[in-house]
């Protein structure tokens, strides 16, 4: 899968400043890709545009060679399909540890047993078992944004694009997590990751590229 | 005595039932409203009109749907005048701004997360406005039933568009009114109490419906 950002131009509603000025950039399996900036550097925003979820109000988002925005809505459903997003903050469902994880599953449309199998294995990676019927809105910071990626991985997307997501994770758990990204890219997956400041990677999973925004611009 | 206490009980499964309704009808434009409203950014103004009609004194509502609804009025045709379905459309509309501006609050910055993760994950617009609407249901609900307490306990629309008449559009407050006026503290007190032990029971349902919300 090949995600191509070209020449995008960003505003949020009431802003006088752009958020992303002329971002040009391509997003492909298989590669981990570290988008690095301070905060208010336009990470997010770029994020959300590669995972189809801002409409940029310039420049054209390119999926496999097709103009996402100009799809159709079952084209769009499934080119979102082949993504996911994990939020900064993350943001939990109501209802149990397991259920979060499979609900991506149950909307692709599998049945409550196999996505509950399905879910099982990703909890075992991340070691979450123990937490698989705890309340999803009891859950701390650290234990939300590790159910949060889990939840992204059951999906087994070709792209995978994470906001921040050791800011809430110990050392241990940032391996777990690194591993399990480590693992997808050499399935075939892309890995995008947005971190802050210096940007610095747990040392299981090494960056082939490293785009550093600064105010909206990609530093060359 | 047992002339009185079936009285009672008419004038009370009337007033659920009108009210009841009202509040459906009403929930059902107040609910899509509020969450379209919350999907948009700077609705200050809008949010502020709504507000500004929450309080809106139901006697004036009772006199401008009294005036369209009267035989000389635009909608006299329609021939709704002192019946059960005049206080239930007045109701509805005295309910909508409150409806919509507590679903409002329930549904900000909240529908637009919401959504957003959906759609991450790969869901289809409908799909994700069914998870909206999942982990929103506790406000949505809250708020629907904050819009019965109101409806129920209102007196100038189910006066002036029902015209208070006994086994037919007689509800509690216009009972415990005409009561009062006759002089028959009995039975209004009776129909206050029950009154009372349904808004009291509207707030607790409210009170937990927001406690799951909060979790």
């Amino acid at each position: 899968m090949v995600i191509e950002l070209r020449g995008i131009w960003h505003k949020y509603p009431g802003m006088a400043a752009w958020a992303l000025e002329n971002i040009s950039a391509e997003l492909t399996s298989g590669r981990v890709i570290l988008v690095s900036g301070h905060n208010g550097s336009g990470k997010t925003t770029l994020l959300k545009i590669a995972a189809l979820l801002y409409r940029p109000l310039r420049g054209d988002v390119i999926v496999d060679g097709q103009s996402f925005w100009e799809m159709s809505e079952a084209e769009k459903i499934a080119a979102r399909r082949k993504i996911t997003y994990v939020h900064e903050k993350p943001i939990l469902i109501r209802g149990s540890v397991l259920e979060n994880i499979a609900y991506p599953l149950r909307i692709r449309g599998l049945d409550s047993r196999n996505a509950a199998e399905r879910a099982e294995i990703i909890m075992e990676e991340l070691e979450l078992m123990e937490l698989a019927d705890k309340n999803a809105k009891e859950l701390s910071t650290g234990q939300s944004q590790l159910v949060a990626i889990a939840r992204a991985l059951a999906a087994e997307p070709e792209l995978i694009l994470l906001d921040e997501p050791f800011a809430h994770l110990d050392g241990e758990r940032s391996r777990l997590v690194a591993a399990a990204l480590q693992e997808r890219r050499r399935n075939g997956a892309g890995i995008v990751i947005a971190s802050h400041g210096g940007g610095e990677l747990p040392d299981e999973l090494e960056p082939d590229e490293v785009i550093v925004l600064e105010e909206g611009r990609i530093r060359r | 005595m047992s002339q009185v206490f079936s009285e009672i009980l008419d004038v009370s499964l009337r007033s659920i039932y009108v009210s009841g309704f009202a509040t459906l009808l009403s929930a059902s434009w107040s609910i899509p409203a509020a969450y379209l409203l919350s999907l948009r950014r700077r609705v200050v103004v809008l949010e502020a009109l709504i507000e500004s009609l929450v309080g809106m004194p139901t006697v004036l509502l009772g006199l401008l749907l009294f005036l369209l609804l009267s035989s000389s009025g635009p909608l006299g045709f329609l021939k709704l005048l002192y019946t059960p379905q005049a206080i239930i459309i007045g109701q509805a509309i005295l309910i909508t701004p409150l409806i919509i501006s507590t679903c409002y609050r329930a549904l900000r910055g909240f529908a637009t997360s919401y959504l957003e993760l959906a759609l991450s994950l790969g869901a289809g617009r409908s799909q994700a406005v069914m998870l909206v609407l999942r982990e929103s249901a506790p406000g949505v609900a809250a708020s629907t039933i904050m819009g019965f307490s109101r409806a129920v306990g209102e007196l100038g629309i189910a006066m002036m568009v029902g015209g208070n008449i006994r086994g037919f559009t007689r509800v509690m407050t216009t009972a415990i009114a005409l009561d009062v006026a006759r002089g028959e503290f009995e039975s209004a007190i009776i129909l206050g109490i029950i009154l009372l032990v349904l808004m009291i029971m509207t707030a607790i349902s409210v009170k937990i419906l927001m406690g799951v919300r909060a979790q």
